[in-house]
């Protein structure tokens, strides 16, 4: 299978719904002329034109609004919001519109509505531009929460979120962009709301998303030549949450570490941890840990910035604390 | 006051059962008549009802499955909840598990049995005490291994193994035995009370067997005609409501022999052989010689049910004497059953179909059931076995004979 970068991946998914389906349309700042903040939107502006790549003014309340309006009236509108930092300005149209609309008129309406955005720290871009802010979106009835790790994944569920008919929030993660996985050329889209088992382990489950999916498989090869075998499940979709996948792995380990990169307080994974609670007590043979960002503003400093995100080594030391082989 | 809890006596042959479930803890508040433990014996789970209102002040067994001898005490009720306790309130020392770790070892092994000190929380991961649960085994008698002592899968599996008992193979590590080319499968306490049974009655009594054949054409055009009138019987349903008449000609089919003495019992209470998921059981129709047909086949069909869905009360369960089990829905010819204790004699029954039969010289085919009986020979000797066979074949190949006796 040839391997392009997540980037391209995302890029592929745009232009192929964008060929598919006349409806959809991109809107978001500098992503056309310029071709987005990361480049995700590069070349689509020169082919489908001012009417379906739309750079907007700096008002993301603006542009949520204006997405939800052309969705409501029978477009697909792809919006996107340059950093999930700024996604406090979109709340009041994402959680008591986007959200609630199809529900308030009795489902007379879709909302074919995706928001792509972007988040995670490793650039060193500081406290306003490195959040993780996952958890205030699955706190939102109403909308679908996805999260991504791979190529693979970027593209077949960007490609099902321009295709859902509910509202979807799209997390990309700007460490994620360069990175390079096997895409397949052929059309193909995955479901929104399954895991993935991205590596099959029998000691200990690692529940985690988007980036820290990566660490968690470099962590797996280290702790495998220590006779440590790990499962990890990417969760991929945060809202709806796949909690069989999970379950069925906590039965077969009995053990479970979230590896998140989120603030652990009121984070994701103390929604999943209390998900396991309820649904696999019996099955658990240790505390469900979780491996978080630190309830710290995101530092600038480089150092510091790398202790207030989880990382391999950290992933290692829980796992060996955990089964203390 | 203090008054002891004891293993209850179910059934005339109980002499041990299993403590399956405490209903109360320690120090809870019980009332007459409310369900206070669970206890397994004769094959089934019975609920036992507290004898006295109090507290539960002590439980002296936990669930294991280490068998307690029927009247021993297993725990006090008090009339306060501090009342002090009797001086003597652990389990007999020859009681205690084997595996018990000695003292020098580690204090866990003493937290079981201690009955001074107030019961500290065992530490263990849900995993760990729900194998323990499924195992059968006390929580407390396994020693932990994980932070702060907490007792963790790997800890029972260990206990267990160290026990030489084999766990349900689900909890075994993956692929365990895979290598040795079988799997284990739990022995479960059930199982071994047949296993006891079953081995007790062949050790103990000289089974002798009487084989057979009724002529069955009368039977069969009867339950043709029930049918017609929208009544279901069974083949069974003819064998007890027969069978229960030829033994009330012959009383010492229904005796037992309990404590040395051959009780000749003037109730036919015949039990009839049931496969249920965990093993074979024996559910008992009452009186059989004094109910119709009808009525005989619906309490067997409601105790047959009772049974696969594990609902038989221990009435329903004791003093069967004589046994019918059939295996002629599966094309069996001919076999020898084991008798069911303290019951002297068992009928079992093979197929039933059409067959070579000599009549006045003549081959005729007719509807043959193949039967067999085997009978305790210290109670009933081979002649008044075949008395009591003649005179039940009668029956059951001149149905109309039982209108006019």
């Amino acid at each position: 299978m040839r391997e392009i970068t997540y980037r391209e991946a995302l890029n592929e998914a745009l232009r192929e719904e964008m060929d598919r389906d006349p409806n959809v349309f991109l809107l978001g700042e500098d992503i056309a002329i310029y071709g987005g903040a990361y480049g995700v939107t590069a070349g689509l502006w020169k082919k489908y034109g001012d009417e379906r790549v739309l750079d907007t003014p700096i008002s993301e309340n603006a542009i949520v609004g204006v997405a939800l309006g052309a969705a409501l009236t029978g477009m697909r509108p792809v919006a996107e919001i340059m950093y999930i930092d700024f996604i406090g300005l979109c709340l009041e149209q994402l959680n008591n519109q986007v959200a609630k609309i199809r529900y308030m008129f009795g489902g007379k309406c879709t909302v074919p509505f995706t928001l792509r955005t972007e988040g995670g720290a490793g650039r060193t871009l500081g406290a306003h531009h490195s959040q993780s802010l996952e958890s205030w979106l699955i706190h939102i009835p109403g909308i679908k929460v996805v999260m991504p790790s791979t190529p693979y994944d970027a593209k077949g569920l960007l490609k099902s979120s321009i295709r859902e008919n509910n509202p979807v929030v799209f997390i990309e993660h700007k460490m994620l962009y360069n990175t390079r996985g096997g895409v397949p050329e052929e059309e193909y889209t995955l479901p929104i709301g399954t895991a993935d088992i991205k590596r099959e382990g029998r000691d200990v489950t690692l529940v985690t998303y988007s980036r820290m999916t990566l660490f968690c498989q470099e962590a797996a090869a280290v702790l495998e030549k220590e006779g440590i075998s790990v499962e990890i499940v990417d969760m991929r979709t945060l809202l709806p949450m796949d909690i069989e996948t999970i379950v069925n792995s906590v039965k077969k380990t009995n053990r479970v570490i979230i590896v998140e990169e989120d603030c652990k307080t009121g984070g994701t994974g103390a929604e999943i941890s209390a998900q396991i609670t309820e649904n696999a007590f019996d099955y658990l043979d240790a505390p469900v840990v979780r491996v978080a960002g630190a309830d710290v503003p995101m530092p600038k400093s480089p150092v510091l910035e790398k202790l207030a995100v989880p990382d391999t080594e950290r992933i290692c030391k829980a796992v060996r604390d955990m089964v203390r082989l | 006051m203090i008054k002891e809890v004891i293993m209850p006596k179910l059934g005339e042959t109980m002499e041990e059962g299993y403590l399956v479930a405490w209903r109360k803890k320690e120090g809870e508040r019980v009332e007459k008549g409310e369900v206070l433990f669970e206890v397994m014996s004769d094959k089934t789970n019975f609920e036992v009802e507290s004898l006295h209102d109090g507290y539960l002040r002590k439980k002296i067994y936990e669930p294991s499955d280490e068998p307690i001898p029927v009247i021993t005490p297993i725990g006090y009720i008090s009339d306060t909840p501090d009342e002090p306790l009797p001086e003597k309130t652990t389990k007999p020392a020859e009681k205690k598990p084997p595996e018990t770790p000695p003292s020098s070892e580690t204090t866990k092994g003493e937290k079981a049995s201690d009955t001074s000190a107030p019961s500290e929380r065992i530490k263990a991961s849900p995993l760990a005490k729900k194998m323990a649960e499924e195992a059968g085994i006390d929580i407390a008698l396994v020693t932990g291994s994980g932070p702060e002592g907490r007792i963790e899968k790997k800890d029972v599996l260990g206990y267990l193994e160290k026990r030489g008992r084999t766990p349900h193979p689900n909890l075994l590590p993956k692929g365990a035995r895979e290598t040795e080319g079988y799997a284990v499968q739990e022995w479960t306490p059930f199982r071994k009370i047949i296993a006891k049974r079953l081995t007790e009655s062949k050790k103990e009594i000289p089974h002798y067997y009487l084989q057979g054949r009724f002529l069955a054409d009368e039977v069969v055009k009867l339950k043709k005609l029930k049918k017609e009138q929208n009544v279901e019987l069974t083949y069974t349903d003819f064998l007890v409501f027969i069978g229960a008449r030829a033994i009330k000609e012959y009383p010492l089919i229904n005796a037992a022999l309990v404590e040395e003495e051959i009780r000749v019992y003037s109730a036919v209470d015949i039990g009839l052989a049931v496969s249920i998921e965990q093993g074979l059981i024996v559910p008992v129709l009452r009186d059989c010689d004094k109910k119709d047909i009808v009525s005989l086949s619906n309490e067997r069909r409601e105790i047959i049910e009772k049974a696969r869905s594990n609902k038989l009360s221990e009435e329903e369960l004791k003093n069967a004497r004589f046994v019918i089990s059939n295996l002629g829905m599966y094309g069996v010819e001919n076999f020898q059953p084991v008798i069911n204790m303290p019951g002297v004699a068992i009928m079992g029954v093979g197929k039933l179909g059409k067959e070579p039969v000599v009549i006045d010289d003549r081959l005729e085919v007719h509807f043959v059931m193949n039967v067999s009986f085997s009978f305790d020979h210290r109670i009933i000797d081979g002649a008044y076995a075949g008395l009591f066979y003649k005179r039940f074949k009668e029956m059951f190949e001149n149905p109309a004979l039982l209108a006019f006796y």
